[in-house]
């Protein structure tokens, strides 16, 4: 069965509990380890260190993997490889923009995407997958092309833990690059509120599904931004471009939710049109859904 | 129009408050930060332009309850002519009843009513009347009405009462009565107009400029005698009866004389015309106690309230005073005894005793004591009489020979200046200022004629009050209050050694006035006014009971038991202090001669008060006083609410506006 079950310490799993934590490091690692604590009876637990093969050691692998059994009995040198270790890479696209520093609670969209970041990097190294990360928002901040190299994983954290709001959205930037560097088969996760329209989306994933890479889309939204709550006529200020609009608070409660209802529903079916996962999280949820989201993609993919 | 506290117009800035408000809202909406404008719309124009409107109009009404809040203390007033408040021709009959002791005379009251009866029966239909008693005070019986039945009910319910009416007074308390009027004020007095109710000056007889004064002479030639005064002795209980014929014609009365209710004695008095008659009494013997002695003229006549007089006798207990000469001059106070001796009323009983026997007498048995030098008195006899004095005792001490040998007074401890002994057989000095206004000094101005060739220099005390000083600032004689006593010092000798004041003539009044103020303000006295209040904590009797000549317990004005008003005719008991005393509340006299002014006088008054022209046609000349200005200050504080009802209502309004709710 699919559910992770009560066993899952789902405390350790709530945003406001881990922006308590100083390390993003320390976060992923206990998101992860608490994940997976949970889940030993789950259908994933084939993605763990399970072995797969044999191969002849070459120069440039690291001489911890050598089976010394083997070596005893065989005087040759092998190398042991597991099933997880053996796949492919993952590169996460960070959403970084203005939009991304909303928050109406503990946590803003932008730290979640960071926690949600950091603990897919740290899940996909556990599993020896390369992992990569660009940082964008409407130019690329940062840029870790994927690697499993050792301390890759502490390079790639530390780039997320820097990440900071920035200015306006342009998903065609990161991608655009992406594709510069990445021409291999792989992951790609996007973390963003993917405030642009379904046809924008369109345009910037398709490209990548036509490359071979599987996309998986992680929507952060505010319960404020899905269901607002106002009690006075308000002046609202984009923080992207600064606009000010005043609205009512039967607007808010009404026709606003009628639109981003339908906008969440055309990005879920322009996903699915460009042959990507599409997954609305909410921030002030438990990670744990949006982890299970992935690794139901990782599986089908794998 | 007319501002009343124009002062109050500074209220105004408050209006500075809102609009200051205003701003700070227009400047900082409620503005807030959102991730994303992609899916907002604006509101709808037409509900924004709502709000704002709404708010402008919020902002309005709110400096209006502001505005007009400080208007309404302001206290706008429109002026208004008198005639404009009640219709063409209309008046304000003012009919004042006197009601003063003399109106209880034959039928007098009865023709004072039929009078003011008549008044309100010829009144114009739009005309309004009010009725007002006049006694000691001015009592407003009932308000201006057109109701006549209420007039005529009040003149039923008035009495006449037991005292004195003066015109003048009267007149002057209805200027502030009729100030207010709205209407040309006629005023009628119904009065037996006595000769002795007119005041010293006949101006004070006029009434306002505005006001027709019509008087309604009720008098008659009623007979009538009074016992005007008696007068006897509570020492030997003689009395004497001053009796006077204010009629025209000669009176034979009998004048019956009572003690305690019983009668003593009875005289037949023949009374001329006017005349006034003197008559003595046997030596009543007074009984122990307060007595009740009452004068009283048979048969009685048109005014029988003033053929009675009584007096309360209450014989002196005997008062012991404790003399203490000087050692060295035994005869100290022989002059002080020998004058104490002549004062009868005061009952002095001295005992004279020396410094060494002091101790042999118990101190709190004596009213006062005399030290005639306390410098001869030793440690002991000073520290007893100290104490005695701060246990409720009262001395008078003078400074002799012994005392200025000595650093400080003794008992009240005031420095001797250098060479204490000042003056010469030779020169004298007098005195310069003296307190005649103190009780123990009341009257005594010839004690200026006294020459002092020696006395004790001291520096008095702050504590220290100088009833007596030389004319070089020397004090003379000083007051002390001492713990719950009195100390009187005299810097001189009680004796001629040092001054000639024992051999003046003021000398016994002198003695008699410090031993009426040793003994507590003795002068009680045992007579009081009709009208007059009695002071109870003046009189020692704060914590007693009064009762009144019907046996009644009386409160004191204010509710307290301070002050008692003696408002009847008879006896006033008082109790407390752990005695009972009496004090006798006669009629008064003056409304006794019931003569009434002669009809020029009477003329004269009347022609006092002739409206003027101008009002009487009701063109009042602006800015006058006549004109009573009309304040809006009601109607104003009116709007003020309306416009908080308003403004409540709207800020709502506005409210559900900014709430999105549907208006």
């Amino acid at each position: 069965m699919p559910a992770a079950g009560p066993t899952i310490p789902r405390h350790l799993l709530q945003p406001e509990v881990l922006a308590g934590l100083a390390n993003l490091d320390l976060i992923a690692r206990a998101v992860v380890e608490g994940f997976l604590t949970g889940m030993h009876r789950s259908p994933f637990f084939g993605f763990s260190q399970e072995f797969a093969e044999y191969r002849a050691y070459s120069e440039g692998d690291d001489p911890r993997f050598v089976d010394w059994n083997v070596y005893a009995r065989t005087d040759r040198t092998y190398i042991k490889r597991y099933v997880g270790e053996t796949n492919t890479h993952l590169v996460i696209l960070l959403d970084a923009s203005a939009s991304m520093g909303f928050g109406s609670k503990a946590v803003t969209k932008l730290t979640y995407g960071k926690y949600l970041a950091a603990t897919l990097a740290y899940l996909a190294a556990r599993q020896h997958d390369a992992v990569g990360l660009i940082v964008f928002d409407q130019d690329v901040r940062e840029h870790r092309r994927p690697s499993s190299r050792p301390g890759h994983l502490q390079g790639v954290l530390h780039a997320i833990d820097r990440a900071e709001p920035g200015t306006g959205t342009d998903l065609k930037v990161p991608i655009e690059r992406f594709r510069e560097f990445e021409k291999g088969r792989g992951l790609v996760a996007v973390i963003s509120d993917f405030y642009c329209e379904p046809e924008a989306l369109l345009a910037g994933v398709r490209p990548l599904a036509y490359q071979g890479q599987d996309v998986v889309l992680f929507q952060l939204l505010d319960p404020e931004e899905l269901k607002p709550e106002l009690k006075e006529s308000a002046l609202l200020q984009d923080m992207e471009s600064g606009e000010t609009v005043e609205v009512s608070p039967i607007f808010m409660r009404s026709r606003y939710r009628e639109k981003i209802d339908a906008h969440v529903e055309s990005l879920k079916k322009a996903a699915i049109g460009a042959g990507a996962d599409h997954s609305l999280v909410d921030i002030t949820q438990p990670l744990d859904a949006a982890l299970r989201s992935y690794l139901l993609f990782r599986q089908r993919r794998g | 129009m007319t501002l009343l506290a124009p002062l109050f117009f500074a209220g105004l800035l408050a209006v500075a408050l809102p609009l200051w408000l205003h701003r700070l809202s227009a400047e900082n909406p409620n503005k807030r930060l959102f991730s994303s404008s992609m899916f907002l719309e604006a509101g709808e124009p037409r509900r924004v332009l709502a709000k704002k409107l709404q708010y402008l109009l919020l902002l309005a009404l709110r400096i209006a309850v502001l505005m007009l809040l400080v208007l309404a203390f302001v206290q706008p007033a429109l002026w208004r002519p008198p005639q404009a408040a009640g219709g063409d021709g209309a008046e304000l009959h003012v009919i004042v009843l006197d009601s003063s002791a003399s109106m209880a005379a034959g039928n007098r009251w009865d023709r004072a009513r039929n009078a003011a009866t008549d008044i309100v029966a010829d009144l114009a239909p739009e005309d309004r009347a009010q009725l007002i008693a006049a006694g000691r005070v001015t009592e407003l019986v009932t308000a201006p009405t057109v109701d006549r039945a209420v007039v005529r009910q009040g003149i039923a319910s008035v009495e006449p009462g037991v005292f004195h009416l003066n015109f003048g007074q009267l007149m002057r308390a209805l200027d502030g009565v009729l100030r207010g009027a709205e209407l040309p004020v006629v005023l009628h007095l119904v009065t037996d107009a006595q000769q002795t109710g007119l005041p010293t000056r006949f101006a004070e007889l006029a009434p306002r400029d505005s006001v027709e004064l019509q008087v309604h002479a009720i008098s008659a030639s009623e007979s009538n005698a009074a016992i005007e005064s008696l007068a006897g002795s509570a020492l030997d209980g003689e009395l004497t009866a001053a009796v006077r014929n204010f009629g025209d014609r000669t009176l034979e009365k009998t004048l019956r004389l009572e003690r305690n209710g019983e009668v003593v004695e009875e005289k037949t008095l023949e009374l001329p015309p006017g005349a006034l008659v003197q008559t003595s009494f046997d030596a009543l013997t007074l009984a122990a106690g307060p007595n009740r002695v009452r004068a009283m003229l048979t048969p009685a006549d048109d005014l029988p309230q003033d053929d009675v007089r009584m007096v309360a006798l209450k014989r002196p207990e005997p008062r012991p005073v404790l003399l203490i000469p000087g050692d060295l001059r035994a005869q100290g106070t022989l002059f002080v005894e020998t004058a104490m001796e002549t004062l009868e009323a005061l009952a002095l009983d001295t005992v004279t005793t020396t410094a060494a026997d002091l101790g042999d007498q118990m101190l709190e048995e004596y009213e006062f004591v005399v030290a005639a030098d306390l410098g001869a008195l030793g440690a002991g006899e000073i520290e007893r009489l100290t104490s005695y004095v701060e246990s409720g005792g009262a001395l008078l001490a003078a400074l002799g020979p012994r005392s200025t040998a000595q650093s400080e007074v003794p008992i009240t401890g005031q420095l001797f200046e250098p060479g204490a002994a000042a003056g010469s057989s030779d020169a004298y000095v007098s005195i310069g200022t003296l307190d005649v206004s103190h009780p123990a000094l009341r009257g005594l101005d010839t004690l200026r004629a006294a020459k002092f060739f020696r006395y004790a220099a001291i520096v008095p005390a702050a504590q220290d009050y100088v009833l007596m000083s030389f004319e070089n600032g020397a004090p003379l004689m000083l007051e002390r209050n001492l713990g719950n006593g009195r100390v009187l010092l005299f810097t001189s000798s009680l004796d001629k050694e040092w001054n000639d004041l024992p051999v003046q003539p003021v000398f016994v009044p002198f003695i008699a006035g410090i031993a009426n103020h040793l003994l507590g303000g003795a002068g009680f006295s045992n007579e009081a006014a009709l009208g007059s209040t009695l002071a109870l904590r003046a009189m020692g009797l704060a914590g007693g009971q009064i009762f009144d000549p019907n046996g009644n317990a009386v409160l004191g004005l204010g509710g307290g038991t301070d002050d008692v008003l003696l408002d009847r005719i008879g006896f006033y008991e008082l109790v407390g202090g752990g005695s009972t005393e009496v004090v006798a509340v006669n009629f008064d006299t003056r409304e006794s001669d019931l003569r009434a002014v002669d009809a020029a006088t009477l003329e004269r008054w009347q022609g006092l008060g002739q409206r003027s022209e101008t009002v009487a046609a009701g063109a009042a000349p602006a800015g006058s006083e006549e004109v009573a200005p009309a304040p809006l200050g009601y109607w104003v504080l009116f709007l003020a609410l309306l416009a908080l009802g308003m403004e409540s209502w709207v800020g709502n309004w506005h409210l559900r506006i900014r709430r999105g709710l549907s208006a």
